[in-house]
């Protein structure tokens, strides 16, 4: 029975997959480049405190731990440190540590295996902690500034630059003051595209994603993209992440010199500068000072409300019956208010809208999730929400029903599987149909046209499993 | 309420609390603590521990929040930040300038108080005090934080003095409102075993730990202190030792046993008074009626 007919094709389902939106944190980042380059980067301790810093709370425990011990700490000792029923924890952060290359596996004498903190990584996370060791290259001596910028000219520097690439992103009015670059940039993210047929940049599905992620983040993803063209432009990427990394260790409200910097990172300051990341009165002026844009910008995966006093508050109310009160004036807001909501009102200083299933369809369609509204929503709740009920700032009901709107677009299930079919006996097809459904791998069957679709990932254990059975008989 | 089920996430079931943690270091730093009088060289040592130690706080989490404290004597003060203004802090080497902030500072400051000081008697800290100072600095800030912001807040005691009941009353009332307000208190004795001060830890759930050895105060800190209460959970950490919970009476500061209480105001007294100190309450003599007008509790 060397030809039983039984054909296996592979199911070529056209999967549709969604465009997400992929918003990477610096460890996703640094994962994804050779060992070699972050060599290079741990040799600045602006880059190791920041690494630190993105490590899972347990990671930075062990490494505090051994950061002053000079020889190799036994695996089975750094495992007791960690309760017993934390040792899932303790797995993870120990493959985090590897692949990130901050302590590498050693021998010790005995046999036993052991973790050694890499040398370059300790050597500058104990300068950045202690001191020594050269000063950053920014920090050069400077006189007095005369004119002196105070933090709420940065604030609303940084502010209004940033809202001019998010302007031009929604396309509103107030297009001016976006330089070709920006723009260049905002097409290689994928976050706008060339129209087909007048070739203007217009926003995609990924683009209004953005466009409701919380500042920090659309900073974050900004640069990250920015620093994939980097090198294209002949930049040095090590040297502009350890500029940008000391940038967001700098303090706000100060002023730093360019002294030393080099024509590459000269440029790359200019480019910064032009998205409010930092402000420099001349183009030749020797100085700059950082915005709260480039402060600790590698915290974006957790929205942490900071509790400095001057911090930008929420606008948004909403309520259990759905409506949405946006305290704000300026264009972007309503904007993205308007992305989910029906616009019922508007005032100078207050719009109305309302949450409806149509809005919400419409805002789904559009690629944007249920968790990103209600991400926003909740960013930018107003202080009133959060006063009143202090774990939840939305209401539930309102939450629910979103999450209920998108499922309901989320009826089909796609997996991938094979197609059995053309089976000679009615006996071939129930013993394959038997053993497919005892494995757990059986998607669909039919009696009557005797076919059956295998889970594709067993498709190899279910064809052993019938040369074995045809063998038999 | 969100009982609906939902695709999830596919991350790691790892807790993580990723909240503002503001941590008060209450600093020892009279010139009295025996082992200062024995080798003042040891408060430098400590002192760069110390700072080290909050500087690796500061390190954790970007958000994290710092204040270290001075006790001494006859005032205890905050040394960082200091009164006035910030320094001007310029980058010299490659530390992080918050942390070469953090250092300048609480180096001047402490520098400006131990050369006020005068007199030579030796008396003991207070650290009663300035625990109650680091109290009321972290309520301030829970006040003024934004609504929806939340703040883990701890009280790190680092001290060589010895224990002196004398304070006992403001040590129990400090512990409470510590309790009350969801601050942990950590105690690190450096000297002597402090067993008041091993109460409040106890109270509060914070750690108690006497350094075996002075040499390596930076590591004891390291491993013991700076895990944050959420964390601590997570790791092995010295195990909760017996508490002891003797009361001081309020005659004598000494801590006893077994003593009389006022059936009143609950005041304790070693001796038997006819008259309760602390409010005025008069008892009868004990010999006809023992078991009534006084109660002989053990405590």
């Amino acid at each position: 029975m060397a030809d039983n007919g039984v054909g296996a094709q592979s199911q070529k389902s056209s999967l549709i997959k969604h465009t997400n939106l992929e918003c990477k944190n610096l460890y996703d980042y640094l994962k994804s480049r050779p060992p070699s380059v972050l060599e290079k980067l741990y040799n600045h301790p602006t880059i190791c405190l920041a690494v630190y810093r993105e490590l899972p709370e347990l990671a930075r425990q062990y490494v505090i731990r051994i950061l002053f011990v000079e020889q190799p700490v036994p695996q089975a000792v750094v495992a007791s440190w960690g309760s017993q029923a934390f040792s899932k924890e303790h797995t993870h952060v120990s493959k985090v540590l590897t692949e990130l290359s901050v302590w590498q596996e050693a021998g010790i004498p005995g046999g036993l295996l052991g973790w050694i903190l890499s040398p370059t990584f300790k050597k500058n996370l104990k300068v950045a902690l202690l001191g020594g060791g050269k000063a950053w290259s920014m920090s050069s001596a400077l006189e007095v500034d005369s004119k002196a910028r105070d933090v709420s000219f940065l604030d609303a520097y940084s502010q209004e630059r940033w809202e001019c690439v998010l302007h031009y992103m929604v396309g509103s009015q107030q297009q001016e003051g976006i330089s070709a670059d920006a723009v260049r940039i905002l097409l290689h993210a994928g976050l706008m595209k060339r129209d087909e047929e007048d070739g203007s940049p217009v926003i995609t599905r990924q683009g209004f994603q953005f466009l409701l992620l919380d500042r920090q983040a659309q900073v974050w993803h900004f640069i990250l993209q920015y620093l994939d063209t980097v090198e294209e432009r002949g930049l040095d990427l090590v040297e502009c992440l350890t500029f940008l990394f000391q940038l967001s260790f700098s303090t706000l409200g100060k002023d730093y010199s360019t002294e030393g910097m080099s024509p590459g990172l000269l440029i790359f300051l200019q480019h910064l500068r032009e998205f409010g990341l930092v402000y420099q009165r001349k183009r030749k002026a020797g100085r700059f000072y950082p915005t709260r844009l480039a402060l600790n910008i590698t915290t974006s995966n957790d929205k942490v409300p900071d509790i400095e006093e001057d911090a930008p508050k929420g606008y948004i109310v909403v309520e259990t019956n759905y409506r949405v009160y946006a305290y704000t004036d300026s264009n972007l807001q309503v904007a993205l208010v308007g992305l989910f909501t029906e616009l019922m009102y508007r005032f100078p200083n207050l719009v109305v809208g309302v949450i409806t299933r149509d809005s919400v369809r419409q805002a789904l369609r559009g690629g944007i999730t249920a968790d990103q509204i209600i991400g926003f929503l909740k960013q930018h709740a107003h202080p009133r929400m959060l006063d009143l009920q202090a774990k939840q700032p939305l209401p539930p009901t309102v939450v629910d029903q979103i999450k209920l709107w998108e499922l309901e677009r989320n009826r089909l299930v796609y997996s991938e599987g094979v197609l059995y079919s053309q089976f000679l006996s009615q006996a071939d097809f129930n013993v394959l149909k038997e053993y497919a459904k005892s494995i757990g791998c059986l998607i669909w069957d039919n009696n009557d046209r005797r076919t059956l679709v295998i889970n594709k990932s067993s498709h190899d254990d279910v064809k052993k499993f019938w040369k074995r059975y045809s063998k038999g008989n | 309420m969100n009982n609906i089920e939902l695709p999830s996430e596919t991350q790691p079931d790892i807790t993580s609390t990723d909240e503002t943690s503001l941590l008060v270091v209450i600093l020892d730093s009279n010139p009295g603590q025996k082992m200062l009088r024995d080798n003042p060289h040891i408060l430098t040592h400590c002192v760069d521990s110390v700072i080290a130690f909050a500087n690796s706080h500061l390190m954790q989490k970007a958000q994290n929040k710092l204040a270290i404290m001075a006790c001494h004597s006859k005032t205890s003060q905050f040394i960082f930040p200091g009164p006035g203004r910030p320094l001007d802090v310029r980058q010299i080497d490659g530390q992080y300038e918050a942390f070469t902030n953090v250092e300048k500072t609480t180096k001047q400051n402490l520098a400006k108080i131990l050369s006020s000081e005068t007199s030579s008697a030796i008396t003991e800290s207070l650290l009663a005090g300035a625990i109650a100072m680091a109290l009321c600095y972290i309520a301030r800030l829970n006040r003024i934080k934004p609504p929806g912001a939340k703040l883990n807040s701890r009280i790190l005691v680092v001290t060589g003095s010895g224990c002196s009941a004398s304070q006992y009353m403001n040590y129990m009332n400090v512990f409470f409102t510590a309790q009350k307000q969801n601050v942990v208190i950590d105690v690190c004795a450096l000297d002597q075993h402090l067993s008041l001060l091993q109460q409040g830890c106890d109270i509060t759930n914070g750690l108690y730990l006497k350094v075996p050895q002075l040499q390596g105060l930076l590591q004891y800190l390291l491993w013991v202190f700076l895990p944050e209460p959420p964390i601590r959970e997570k790791l092995v950490l010295p195990p909760p030792v017996k508490v002891d919970y003797r009361a001081a009476c309020f005659c004598h500061r000494e801590l006893i046993d077994i003593g009389y209480v006022c059936s009143v105001c609950l005041s304790i007294f070693c001796k038997f008074s006819p008259i309760c100190t602390t409010c005025h309450t008069v008892f009868k003599m004990p010999a006809p009626l023992a078991g009534k007008t006084k109660k002989k509790k053990k405590i």
